[in-house]
């Protein structure tokens, strides 16, 4: 058992299959693979591209149904802050459906719904980064994660919300909206891609996109119960991503299952030559390596040195995350994995370290929110009162606190004592967790030291929030990537709120994380993390 | 989860967090340890104490150019000078000889050449402008200090 709650097995994990009110879905229904364990079974990708090609479904009732539940849903959890033109998203759709009628190639992605974090440009699209400043904002580009999703065919159903300019925990310090968490609409989606993952959780999209500069994809996914995946520094190209701190910002990836989010971090790694950070490593393909359950052996993980970190299973972590974590411990050693406690004793000096880098580097990124060449302009006849009202008007107070935070740190005089020193905490975490990947295969970790919590709980105290971060920042400060997959439940809500486990792999062994998420999901029993929102008669 | 577990976790009561520190705040108390570390600590001296005042908000609102309402000034100064004063827990981490990272440094930088390149689609960069009379960027009078 890996925890005490157990919520009921109302749906299956394909959650179109059970909706009977639209064509397609009866279709669907009639469209239940012969074994239950084949690999489409294991990703809404593959399956729906199965459907699509086999000309079981049309991308127009596909877009329709995801269409329809996102219209149910959305009052309710306030995933989006823009939601595409419907008749534009249904034309497009249409255009995949000819495409496959005149038996042309349709991309691997084709008439997959995405959503996008909405601190991530999309050409003619709103993109206000979820600030007063940019509000009404159009960029003229496509980030290149964007393009690549749109070149493969995929549909972006909308811009989803977020914490201003990616500075928050929790989604709330958004300009415009609070998102709820779907398992309990009265608790935080987690942050700053609580939209992301809030709109994966409900099924309004297939998988999104959000951004991770200390945690942002992987703790909104332990709070949604989605797979949230974190890639190394480098991996996929910042160009398009509003910049927060940008020695730690990478765009990241939500699903519903572990094959959905390795098949769309595939979509857009890659070197571009518009982020001269981007690696030019070649892009393994993280997708030819998943098996299904049917053919996994007993002990398909046999040997893999698999390292729990012991601090993050000390004092101050909730008592039933700590029992989630510990319950997939065991199940990584049924699966064969040689389990080891190790120690980073560096670790809590992350969390100090990060917020010193990530406030002074906002402090500078931010600057160009300056009301002249874009953005909400103030009126004023002087120009520096025309900065300084652009931006106070502009920007919310979290965001104007770590400015000013960071404009303290980077003073002449501070730098040292504080800028330089986060560095060096820096250079002390990267060698202890090359030493710790030098010894194991993976590290794991509770993804957050607690399950979601209330809105409002933790609003007015800036630290128990940063505190939050505990788990995530030192993989942002040494650059790796982490996958982080729901392993559990703790009590709280209708049928208790998901806990999320974080495999944290060496720099550019995403493949490994994906393999490893991808056999720790396929036999992982007694389990469902749709949301009971979801599944309620109320929505179908 | 409780307040006081969070919190639990923002003090190194093992790096030996001073309540002399620069900006410690009476409201930061120390906690049971959290981590068990062999980092060595190094002792403050008084000039490190005396070279770092706390913040002083009107003046960093003016160098970020942001100005802030006298509400706000109450509101954000206490909760600064928290953050800055946790902040100032990294001072006691023995940093000698510790080369400082830019950057998690996973892959060399991959600088393209140094050539100009157009953007196609100049005019709806140029639609973003608040203020905009052909050919300039408006904004207000810049040369009007002594």
């Amino acid at each position: 058992m890996l925890s005490t709650i157990q919520p009921p097995r109302y749906l299956s994990r394909f959650p179109l299959r059970r909706r009977t009110k639209c064509r397609s879905l009866h279709i669907l229904s009639s469209a239940e693979p012969a074994t239950k364990t084949s690999l489409t079974d294991q990703s809404q990708i593959l399956s729906i591209r199965d459907l699509l090609l086999s000309r079981q479904l049309s991308a127009v009732e596909l877009t329709h149904s995801y269409l329809d539940r996102l219209k149910q849903t959305e009052p309710h959890i306030k995933c989006f802050l823009h939601v595409s033109d419907p008749d534009k998203v249904l034309k497009q759709a249409q255009e995949i459906d000819d495409k496959i009628k005149r038996n042309e190639e349709v991309g691997p992605l084709a008439g997959i719904p995405v959503a996008i974090k909405d601190n991530i440009c999309t050409a003619d699209m709103p993109s206000t980064g979820g600030s007063h400043i940019l509000e009404g904002y159009r960029p003229p580009f496509d980030a290149t994660a964007v393009k690549r999703l749109k070149d493969l065919g995929a549909i972006v159903v909308g811009k989803t919300n977020l914490d201003e300019f990616g500075m928050g925990s929790t989604t709330e310090a958004s300009a415009f909206k609070v998102t709820a968490n779907p398992w309990d609409l009265s608790r935080v989606p987690g942050g700053s891609s609580g939209g992301s993952a809030a709109s994966v959780s409900a099924r309004q999209c297939v998988v999104s996109l959000g951004s991770d500069t200390g945690g942002s994809v992987r703790q909104p996914a332990s709070f949604c119960g989605v797979v949230g995946l974190k890639p190394t520094y480098g991996r996929v190209s910042r160009f398009g991503l509003m910049a927060y701190a940008s020695s730690l910002d990478v765009i990241g990836c939500f699903g519903s299952s572990v094959a959905d989010t390795g098949i769309l971090l595939h979509s857009i790694s890659g070197y571009d030559s518009l982020d001269a950070t981007s690696s030019k490593r070649e892009v393994p393909d993280f997708t030819s390596q998943f098996t299904s359950a049917s053919s996994l052996q007993s002990r398909p993980l046999e040997g893999l040195r698999v390292g729990l970190i012991r601090e993050t299973v000390d004092a101050g972590v909730d008592s039933g995350v700590k029992s989630a974590i510990q319950g997939a411990a065991a199940h990584l050693e049924q699966l064969g994995c040689i389990l080891k406690e190790v120690s980073l004793p560096s670790f809590s000096l992350g969390l100090p370290a990060y917020y010193i880098l990530a406030s002074s580097e906002s402090s500078s990124n931010l600057s160009r929110y300056d009301g002249v060449r874009y953005g909400n302009q103030a009126s004023s006849d002087e120009l520096n009162a025309l900065y300084e009202e652009s931006r106070a008007k502009g920007f919310g107070s979290e965001v104007k606190m770590r400015i000013l935070m960071g404009t303290y740190a980077l003073s002449a005089g501070y730098y040292d004592a504080y800028y330089k020193r986060a560095q060096q905490v820096r250079t002390i975490i990267r060698k202890s967790f090359k030493a710790a990947l030098d010894e194991n295969d993976i590290l794991i970790s509770p993804a957050a030291p607690s399950a979601a919590y209330k809105i409002g709980e933790k609003k007015n105290d800036p630290l128990a929030m940063y505190a939050g971060d505990i788990m995530t920042v030192n993989v942002n400060l040494a650059g790796l990537p982490a996958l982080v997959l729901p392993c559990g439940f703790v009590e709280g809500g209708d049928v208790g709120l998901p806990v999320g486990l974080q495999m944290i792999g060496a720099a550019f062994d995403e493949e490994k994380l994906l393999k490893v998420g991808h056999i720790f999901e396929q036999t992982l029993e007694g389990y469902n993390f749709v949301p009971p929102l979801i599944s309620n008669a109320a929505f179908t | 989860m409780a307040m006081g577990s969070s919190r639990a976790l923002l003090i190194l009561s093992n790096f030996k967090f001073k309540p002399t520190l620069p900006f410690a705040s009476s409201s930061l108390k120390p906690f049971p340890p959290f981590i068990r570390n062999n980092f060595r600590t190094r002792n403050f001296s008084a000039k490190t104490s005396s070279s770092l005042p706390p913040p002083d908000l009107p003046r960093l609102a003016e160098t970020a150019r942001i100005s802030l309402a006298p509400n706000e000034v109450e509101e954000f100064a206490p909760k600064i000078r928290r953050v800055v004063g946790w902040f100032g827990q990294l001072q006691a981490v023995d940093l000698d000889n510790v080369e400082p990272a830019i950057r998690a440094d996973t892959e060399g930088d991959n600088l393209r050449e140094d050539v100009p390149e157009t953007f196609e689609n100049k005019e709806a960069l140029m639609a973003s402008v608040p203020s905009y009379k052909e050919p300039y960027i408006k904004v207000p009078k810049v040369l009007n200090k002594e």
